[in-house]
């Protein structure tokens, strides 16, 4: 008959060996999907099979409405690089970012303009994503805040990081939370000196927000800043020409306690950092983005001694203006980034292999504008769309609004497939996610290799 | 559950009731020979992982140091959901009377699964939790640990008792129970109100189990509200202590009021 030390330490060594067990057998999981989705997502098991596109609609273009159009990314497929699907939204709410929910069973998609969400159904058909709930309620649910600019999968939730406010429609915002079900669940308000909540640095924090990043194995949420919903509304040549209104644009990262929602430490990073893209190796703590205004890579890591810092370490282009960096797409074995440019419409590629000396190794005219890139976990297939806001795409024969698919070969990209969103009455097409017949079936997989 | 034996330097009994026990037999899993030497190499692992679960250090998977209890606050996510469940008597059991009047900790999980990161794991953090409960009576009175099965064709009450045995085999710790459904079409309720997305594999004898699941956990408040939810990334069983005490604090605040 077993002592109750030894039952206990039996009992023990059975739930010893349970977690042993899985660190042993913690082996390399197939990975596929987008290199920016959130680590808690499920994931595609092989190739992407549509590219999802948010798109803005445009007055008298076809119905004239925001709309999720899918497009056929299977190789060998009839419809390959062609529009197979479109979902009108009601109106035009300034189509800007949207995520999965964890389980991937839905596509939630935001409006800047007048803060309403778009729950789709993409696991029932997911060439047919269907809408199932409109969210028209942001602004009175979460306390005043403005302007949702996408979801972040979170589990069981979404991190829905913001733009604005709807009391005097600045800077100032915050990170929201909703469950899966569409229910509100909580809202964090970004730093500022006068609610600081112990952040260090918070005399710098100016309370604005763009994108929200999570690495988990530091509990490490990293947020950036972009402006309010005064300034992203307006003409883009009359915001440059106001000299007032530019200096309302963020200049701050803020790193949180992901767990307890807190603000620790605010960075300084002038010019409007934009994007966030965690590197995705074990040991590898720290994050990319690009200052949108003085056209610079930074970089967010964790020194020696365990702090978090932030420092630019590339230019990208000409740091006087008129580049304008936007989105950047990290590879996923984290030695290529890829960084987009609204103002001269090129990609150019960085080698981050030393992360803290990147080197631009290509450049690549992708359009007269350009935006968003999404690059699949392979790296062999990047995505291309053209438009930023509304009132910011460029005017004329310079308004070019496409969708661009490219191969590349660690060299060169190579076009595959371009759709012309004007010629097909499509709009402005922004943020692409990639879909699957097997969606929300993979196992949740930490960001670990 | 029948120990296998030959599994070299490891002691029977507690392979005999190993979660992973299932990885030893069957179609299109590792050989028994393959895995004993896997079991016979975990040896250095069980050491390193004893005195893990003892001091729950930070570990590369989870590489920080959690915040205080107390410190930080847990919204409502939503209300617990209810449902008819078997407990391991068979007797019917309403998932209601599990998320009430202690803080829950609810995994969903099926004794099949094999895949690392998942059941195993998530059934092994209720373990850490459930030993930390039996040397700390504020747990042991007021957090109960479930297990909800969510293969009620194959888990079922006998097969969760068998399962269960082992693994809560320290009786001085807090509630832990394991529940099954009477059947498939009783249980989606459940998965419905908990958002556990459940399918099957193409390949019934995948290695990693028959069945495509996300890793869901719920922390539940004695009201039965959801105060958090974990997967794989944020299952750090030291987060869910510190959650489950921050919970005892607000208690305890509320009650001073």
């Amino acid at each position: 008959m077993k002592t109750k030390s030894q039952t206990v330490i039996v009992s023990r060594l059975i739930l010893a060996g349970a977690f042993a067990l899985t660190l042993a057998l913690n082996l390399r999981v197939a990975r596929a999907d987008e290199t920016c989705s959130s680590p808690y997502m499920a994931r595609i098991e092989g190739q992407e099979e549509f590219v999802y596109v948010w798109t803005l609609g445009v007055e008298g273009l076809g119905d004239g409405a925001d709309k999720l159009v899918t497009v056929d990314a299977k190789p060998g497929s009839p419809t390959y690089g062609k529009v197979i699907n479109t979902t009108s939204v009601e109106g035009r709410n300034e189509a800007h970012h949207g995520g999965f929910t964890d389980d991937r069973r839905q596509l939630w998609l935001a409006g800047l303009e007048n803060s309403r969400i778009f729950i789709f159904d993409v696991q029932s058909d997911p060439a047919k994503p269907k809408l199932i709930k409109t969210i028209d309620n942001f602004a009175e649910a979460t306390g005043g805040v403005a302007g949702p600019h996408g979801a972040y999968a979170l589990p069981g939730r979404v991190l829905i990081p913001c733009l604005s406010n709807a009391k005097d429609k600045g800077g100032r915002t915050a990170l929201v939370e909703y469950g899966n079900d569409g229910n509100y669940i909580a809202t964090h308000w970004l730093p500022t000196p006068a609610d600081a909540r112990g952040a260090a640095g918070a005399e710098f924090a100016d309370g604005y927000g763009y994108d929200a990043r999570v690495l988990p194995r530091k509990n490490a949420l990293l947020t950036s800043s972009f402006t309010g919903w005064k300034n992203y509304t307006r003409d883009f040549a009359s915001l440059t020409a106001d000299a007032e209104a530019m200096k309302h644009f963020g200049s701050t990262m803020v790193m949180w306690d992901f767990h307890a929602r807190q603000p620790k430490k605010v960075f300084q990073v002038p010019g409007a950092p934009l994007e966030i893209r965690w590197a995705w190796g074990d040991k590898h703590n720290y994050a990319f983005t690009a200052t949108a205004l003085t056209s610079k890579l930074w970089l967010v890591y964790e020194d020696e001694k365990g702090d978090w810092q932030a420092k630019d370490v590339a230019p990208v282009g000409d740091v006087k203006g008129g580049v304008l960096p936007v989105d950047i797409s990290i590879s996923s074995d984290d030695n290529r980034l890829f960084v987009d440019s609204f103002g001269d419409g090129k990609c150019r590629v960085f080698d981050i292999s030393d992360p803290q000396k990147p080197k631009q190794i290509y450049e690549k005219q992708i359009g007269k504008q350009l935006n968003m890139v999404s690059q699949s976990w392979d790296g062999k297939r990047l995505y291309f769309t053209s438009s930023v806001l509304a009132r910011w795409d460029k005017q004329g024969a310079d308004n070019e609004q496409f969708l661009r698919a490219y191969n590349w070969d660690g060299n060169e990209l190579k076009p595959a497939f371009d759709l012309d969103f004007t010629a097909l009455k499509l709009g402005r097409p922004h943020h692409m996610l990639f879909g699957a017949t097997k969606m929300g079936k993979a196992p949740t997989v930490v960001a670990s290799k | 559950m029948k120990n296998a034996g030959g599994t070299g330097s490891v002691p029977a009994q507690i392979l005999g009731r190993h979660p992973f026990d299932r990885l030893r037999a069957g179609s299109g899993r590792p050989s028994k020979s393959v895995t004993a030497g896997l079991i016979a190499g975990l040896v250095p692992f069980l050491i390193t992982t004893i005195a893990f679960a003892s001091n729950l250090a930070r570990d590369g998977d989870h590489d920080y140091d959690p915040p205080a209890p107390g410190s930080y606050t847990l919204p409502v996510v939503k209300d617990a959901g209810d449902g008819a469940l078997l407990d391991t008597d068979g007797k019917r059991i309403n998932l209601r009377d599990l998320t009430r009047g202690r803080i829950t900790v609810l995994s969903f999980i099926y004794t099949r699964c094999a895949a690392p990161k998942a059941c195993p794991y998530a059934t092994g953090v209720l373990g850490q939790l459930h030993s930390l409960s039996a040397e700390d009576r504020a747990l042991a009175i007021n957090m109960r640990l479930v297990s909800i099965s969510f293969d009620p064709e194959h888990d079922t009450p006998q097969r969760l008792a068998d399962y269960s045995e082992g693994i809560r085999e320290d009786k001085s710790g807090c509630e832990w129970r394991f529940v099954t459904a009477k059947s498939a079409a009783e249980l989606q309720p459940v998965l419905e109100a908990y958002g556990q997305a459940v399918d099957k594999r193409p390949n019934p004898a995948d290695p990693q189990g028959p069945l495509y699941h996300i890793l869901r956990v719920f922390l539940i408040d004695r009201e039965g509200r959801v105060r958090n939810i974990y997967s794989s990334g944020t299952l750090d069983p030291r987060l869910v202590l510190a959650d489950v005490k921050t919970l005892l604090l607000e208690e305890s605040r509320v009650s001073k009021q």
